[in-house]
């Protein structure tokens, strides 16, 4: 192979300390994520899944073990460093949306290119450029609150694709949304992974990990299974 | 570079809608900081008034002219001693400057206070009439304002002319030229051929109320042995007022005839005696604004630090966001102490508006007991005010921003409020 894995994930430990007690969320991870992959981390709540997210999002740092983005070694990296990589190289949608309530769309997108340091005009027409994209072409100066669930998840998704990031991480995505709405959304995904992006989708719904190509299981901070999936399914949903 | 810049235009502009968002709460907290700065302000143009009043005093007395008086004029030394003392007669006067040696130039007065004046329809009280001598226009602290001093030949043979100060002429004349025109004192005419600009100040405000007139005329209405004369004696230079001062005490004493252990039994004045009364003004005005600004300030960085602190808490989900998609601790570090700093920046010009809008009402209804005022705000005080209130922003809001930077991202992302 010419350009190295994506993510090298190296005997990854997590240690928490909960008042006296230590948590151990995770407990050695192995793990390689290629590009253009389509993957679901699955488990149940407590099962670390969240905690591997974190880390493979460059939010949280390993207590032990060597994570490998992109061929650099980002296990030990410091703050600065740290934001950089989030910045860049990762795309993140959560299952709340998370964006900032008094800002308009245009503007929630622009943000992580204002941290880039893109100029002002730049940032603008990428901005509406990814919003677009998802289809919201038409809501540049709404605020989130003026919005449904299925466009702010959308608006969220044009943020995270906005830097030409390497890995869209995806946390529970469809949680906080109806099952119509969740689908759309996951063809959305489909779309995003059809134009040569990575995603690592993070749920502990079937139904969604089944949109993925190769499934992780975790379950007690150790990978349980890490299987393919034959069968994926594609927008819309064969069982609801 | 440019780089730096668009993301500071940006925080710069989130700080101004978080703080439009809550702007009561904004504004409430600011009011610390506006007081302080408004005393601040305050404080700063009482000094630089008082400071001004001092070298106005300092330019009309000379700082190179020494005054012997039966009077210490600086407001210290025993009252009832100083009215025992016996007079300074012309006769000690004459003998006084002829035995002079270091002195440049000499000259007489005498006053007499709380006189009346008139014209032909209106009067004016509490009024000082002063004798002294033609040399007195020559010195160059002397200017006038409209028409000339007197001459020799008119001291000398007791003309009835006056140079009037600038209060006399508000008073009796209004706003019309008073050369020409004649006044009476105790009854006889005397006819004005000169105005004195505005000298009084915070120490010397009689001097715009003053009459003056040839030495021999004041003698032939007061009569001649009635006042204690004023012996001014000019030195060549500043620096050699010291020698003038020893040189004046030794003739004074030998004039007056006092035995070797007798105190003095006068006085020698000159401007530098009020500077002892400036600086017990300054001490004061810095004690009461001292304390006060301080006070205003404390509750002033106590009130942002508290708000600052409930900011973060409710931007917990926000700073989360930030962090997630690029933002450096340093980032947050800054938004949230620019946010801090504007609220005082903010409280701090209005601050400065208000006390701009003390010293145009206080100089308005002062005019006339407190002239020494100046009536606006210097600037540089405008400055120091809104540096110093930058200052107690980045102080206030140090901790709340520390805290922010330092919240962990994943931790802020799942708080929900």
């Amino acid at each position: 192979m010419s350009t190295p894995p994506l993510i090298v994930l190296e005997g990854i430990t997590k240690h928490y300390r909960m008042g006296s007690e230590i948590v151990e969320a995770l407990r050695g991870v192995d793990l390689t994520i290629r590009r253009g992959e389509y993957v679901a981390i699955m488990g149940p709540s407590g099962s670390g899944k969240s905690t591997l997210m974190n880390i493979i999002g460059c939010l949280d740092t390993p207590t032990s073990g060597r994570y490998m983005l992109e061929g650099t070694d980002v296990s030990s990296l410091g703050d600065a460093a740290l934001a950089a990589i989030r910045n860049r190289k990762i795309g993140f949608v959560f299952q709340t949306f998370n964006l900032l309530p008094r800002a308009t769309a245009l503007k929630n997108v622009e943000l992580p290119l204002i941290y880039a340091g893109a100029p002002p005009q730049e940032r603008r027409q990428r901005a509406i450029a990814a919003l677009e994209s998802v289809g919201l072409g038409d809501r540049l100066r709404h605020k989130p609150p003026e919005l449904s669930g299925g466009q702010r998840q959308r608006v969220a998704i044009a943020r995270a694709l906005v830097t030409g990031p390497s890995i869209i991480l995806a946390d529970e995505p469809t949680g906080n949304l109806d099952s119509k709405t969740g689908m759309e959304i996951m063809a959305l995904f489909h779309r995003i992974w059809q134009e040569g992006n990575t995603i690592v989708l993070v749920t502990h719904e079937e139904d969604i990990a089944r949109h993925a190509h190769r499934i992780i299981r975790i379950r007690d901070g150790r990978v349980e299974s890490d299987m393919p999936n034959p069968t994926p399914i594609v927008g819309a949903p064969l069982l609801v | 570079m440019r780089r730096m810049l668009s993301q500071y235009a940006d925080i710069f502009q989130s700080a101004v809608e978080s703080l439009r968002a809550h702007l009561l709460r904004s504004t409430l907290t600011s009011i610390g900081v506006m007081i302080g700065v408004a005393f601040v302000s305050l404080m700063g143009w009482a000094l630089r008034s008082l400071d001004a009043a001092w070298e106005r005093t300092l330019s009309t007395l000379g700082s190179d002219m020494l005054y012997v008086d039966k009077w210490d004029w600086s407001g210290q030394g025993n009252w009832r001693t100083m009215m025992n003392r016996k007079n300074i007669t012309l006769d000690q006067a004459e003998e006084i400057a002829r035995r002079l040696r270091v002195a440049e130039m000499t000259y007489f007065s005498a006053d007499a206070w709380g006189q009346t004046i008139t014209t032909a329809d209106r009067r004016a009280s509490g009024i000082v009439i002063e004798g002294t001598m033609a040399r007195f226009g020559m010195l160059p602290s002397t200017q006038l304002a409209e028409g000339r001093f007197f001459s020799e030949l008119e001291e000398r043979t007791a003309a009835a002319v006056a140079v009037i100060g600038e209060g006399v002429r508000t008073t009796l004349f209004g706003n019309r030229s008073p050369v020409g025109q004649t006044i009476r004192i105790k009854g006889r005419p005397f006819v004005i051929i000169g105005v004195m600009p505005k000298r009084g100040t915070l120490f010397s405000d009689f001097l715009d109320r003053t009459v003056y007139i040839p030495l021999p005329a004041f003698f032939g209405i007061y009569g001649r042995y009635s006042r204690s004369i004023t012996v001014a004696a000019k030195a060549r230079s500043p620096e050699e007022l010291d020698v003038l001062r020893d040189e004046l005490t030794g003739v004074v004493r030998a004039v007056r005839k006092l035995p070797p252990q007798a105190a003095n039994d006068f006085a020698i004045n000159e401007a530098e005696v009020f500077r002892q009364q400036v600086a017990n003004i300054r001490i004061v005005i810095w004690a009461v604004g001292i304390g006060l600004t301080a006070l205003s300030f404390l509750v002033g960085v106590i009130g942002i630090t508290n708000v600052m602190f409930v900011a973060v808490i409710e931007r917990t989900k926000e700073i989360g966001i930030r962090r997630a998609v690029g933002a450096r601790q340093s980032t947050i570090l800054l938004q949230f102490l620019l946010e801090a700093t504007m609220l005082c920046v903010a409280g701090a010009l209005v601050g400065v508006i208000v006390s701009g809008a003390i010293v145009l009402v206080v100089t308005a209804v002062a005019r006339d007991s407190a002239d020494f005022l100046l009536p606006v705000l210097p600037p540089e005080i405008v400055v120091v005010a809104v540096a110093v209130s930058i200052a107690v922003g980045i102080l206030a809001g140090f901790i709340p921003a520390l805290r922010a930077a330092r919240l962990d991202p994943v931790e802020a992302l799942r708080y929900e409020a």
